[in-house]
């Protein structure tokens, strides 16, 4: 019975995975994305812009006199591994999005969303098969440049924990991401408008909530400054929290915070701090992140789902 | 025989417009059935309430035994729609379009290469399988359209408007495959605004006017219809200088005639508005020329679908 038992969740798991990619939304999409030349410039491209990046750190090092393990190349490989990290984020955060805003308004402005709709495949079928369909090529992406990133290794200074740490949440960002310009794309009538929506919320997540905080955190310490009183230790303890949830929204601040977390605190759930008088348990804000971004996604895979089922009134 | 599809009073209304109007309909298994009507009639927002696209405001429609609210998947599963306009990905191959949308009705992987090709082959683009579809005319791109409803067999095509933009050529191999389905046994359901290609066809018809269905039935039915008012032209010999104007007066009261009048468009001709006895038509002719009138001609003019649509629509939607 055991044995039954074992040898069919992996049997259950591959028709699981099978009945992914034989989705026909996936198929024809990949059918059509990675036809022709324009796939693989477009990648043999990428992996030579960062190829280049990383002989130009390379050289910089070399000529500096610099050797595998001294404090000079682990300082390189961190560079190395911050310039891929940050190609991937714009990946996910930008390109990734902009495939998925117009997943559905596509069909519509092609007047094939009706055709499909009279078909019986379903909405979730459909969903889902756009988002896997837009997340394989930038996952390709991401995936083709782990080796380079890997380089980093060799220089020295990056640990396994924050290749696989940042990794899962590159890709959690980009499932995230990805689902948010399929809402859009869901929601909104032309594939303009979609586009204009998913950049708007994504450059707001990346760029808008972090000035929004640093405006406040200015307006507040004027404010104590013109008061002439420091804030009370409850104001700043919430502001602490706050500050982490806020960071939490968003990729880039994650990433940094959660690898001083590591590197600082040597600790990969959280730290204690002393806030004022008081002692206060911080979580990494890598934890907050994925539970955001992954209820986030939920509630916009559910939503899209239920734009396209939507039987039209009009 | 059974109906396949059913309206039973369907309604659809945006704010104040009435787009469908209290509709009831049957249609039978195996029909060609015309629906026909001037643009704006309410055709396009009837089919799209019978495939699933449009909730109707009131009423009910049925497929194939099926609610189209309550149980749209398995209306999904009994028709193949086409919309009046192509809906292609233009990126992909002519199989690979016929594949994808085989798989969109669950037709398993196995059977799909066999199929495609026969679908090809029916609508005459075998020799295109790998061609690209934005390659194809207008034409091809509309028989594969046809080939595209057929991937799943249902028993029930609705096509809306299927010759639409389409040349004279492309038009008449559109009407063969159709004649192909009938014989298939395949339920046609269509909307035309062409009256000579529903015409050749249809086995029934239907004429839907400002939302409403103002006529409907079979083909022959309808022409019986236009004979109850048929049109007789009486020529006479233009030089005996017959008094048109006296002999239309004496004709009013003759059995039969419902009007007589003289045809200002042509010389010595009389135009009689008759009823659909055909003996006393004959016994007309018989005494015409017992008084001694020089008929030259004495025909009925033929009437189409065209007169019968002329008939009972006022031309006000448009």
């Amino acid at each position: 019975m055991a044995e039954t038992t074992s040898n069919t969740r992996p049997a259950a798991f591959r028709g699981k995975l099978s009945g992914i990619f034989s989705n026909p939304v996936t198929v024809k999409e990949l059918r059509s994305r990675m036809r022709g030349r324009r796939a693989f410039v477009v990648l043999t491209l990428y992996l030579l812009v960062l190829s280049a990046a990383i002989i130009f750190v390379n050289l910089v090092y070399v000529s500096s006199g610099s050797y595998p393990g001294n404090t000079m190349t682990r300082t390189a490989g961190k560079g190395l591994f911050a310039a891929i990290l940050g190609v991937q984020v714009l990946l996910v955060t930008f390109i990734g999005p902009a495939f998925t805003a117009a997943a559905v308004s596509g069909e519509r402005e092609r007047q094939t969303l009706d055709l499909l709709r009279t078909t019986l495949l379903s909405a979730d079928a459909f969903v889902l098969g756009k988002l896997i369909s837009s997340l394989s090529y930038i996952l390709l992406l991401v995936v083709v440049s782990i080796p380079l990133q890997s380089i980093a290794f060799l220089l020295g200074g990056l640990s396994g924990v924050e290749l696989i740490l940042s990794q899962v949440l590159i890709l959690i960002a980009a499932i995230t991401y990805a689902l948010y310009g399929l809402w859009c794309s869901a929601a909104m009538r032309s594939t303009l408008t979609a586009t204009v929506a998913t950049f708007s919320g994504t450059l707001f997540v990346t760029f808008g909530i972090p000035t929004i905080a640093f405006i406040g955190l200015l307006i507040f310490g004027s404010m104590g400054f013109m008061t002439g009183s420091s804030l009370t230790t409850s104001v700043e303890i919430a502001l602490v929290y706050i500050g982490l949830a806020l960071a939490a929204t968003n990729l880039p601040a994650t990433l940094l915070i959660s690898e001083i977390f590591l590197l600082e605190r040597d600790t990969l759930i959280g730290a204690t701090e002393t806030i004022v008088t008081r002692s206060l348990w911080l979580p990494s804000p890598w934890i907050l992140f994925i539970i955001f971004h992954v209820a986030a996604a939920i509630i916009f895979y559910i939503a899209a789902v239920r734009r396209v089922r939507r039987v039209s009134d009009v | 025989m059974a109906s396949i599809i059913e309206l039973r009073e369907l309604t659809k209304r945006y704010g104040d417009l009435t787009a469908v109007d209290d509709i009831t309909l049957d249609i039978e298994e195996g029909a060609v059935f015309g629906f026909i009507g001037p643009n704006g009639a309410g055709k396009t927002t009837t089919m799209r309430i019978l495939t699933t696209l449009l909730r109707p405001t009131s009423g009910e429609a049925r497929v194939a035994g099926y609610s189209v609210m309550a149980a749209p998947r398995d209306v999904r599963r009994a028709i193949g729609f086409m919309p009046d306009f192509f809906g292609v990905y233009e990126d992909m191959k002519v199989w690979e379009y016929l594949d994808f949308f085989a798989a969109c009705y669950d037709v398993p992987a196995a059977g799909r290469p066999g199929m495609i090709d026969d679908l090809l082959a029916l609508v005459d683009l075998g020799h295109k399988r790998d061609a690209y579809v934005e390659t194809l005319s207008r034409g091809m791109k509309q028989r594969l359209c046809l080939a595209r409803t057929l991937a799943h067999d249902p028993q029930v095509l609705i096509l809306d408007e299927p010759a639409s933009g389409l040349d004279p050529r492309a038009r008449i191999e559109m009407r063969e495959l159709l004649r192909e389905l009938q014989k298939m046994g395949k339920t046609i359901f269509f909307s035309s605004h062409i009256l000579s290609e529903v015409a050749d066809i249809c086995t029934s018809i239907g004429i839907i006017e400002n939302g409403r269905l103002v006529a409907t039935g079979n083909v022959g039915d309808m022409m019986s219809r236009l004979r109850a008012h048929r049109s007789v032209v009486v020529r006479f010999v233009p030089s005996a200088g017959v008094d048109l104007a006296a002999v239309a007066a004496g004709l009013e009261n003759e059995p039969g005639v419902l009007s007589a009048e003289v045809d200002a468009a042509m010389p010595s001709t009389l135009r009689l508005d008759f009823g659909d006895d055909d003996s006393e038509l004959s016994a007309l002719l018989a005494r015409l020329v017992g008084h001694g009138l020089p008929v030259l001609t004495f025909s009925e003019e033929r009437g189409d679908l065209e007169d019968v649509f002329l008939q009972v629509t006022q031309g006000a939607a448009d």
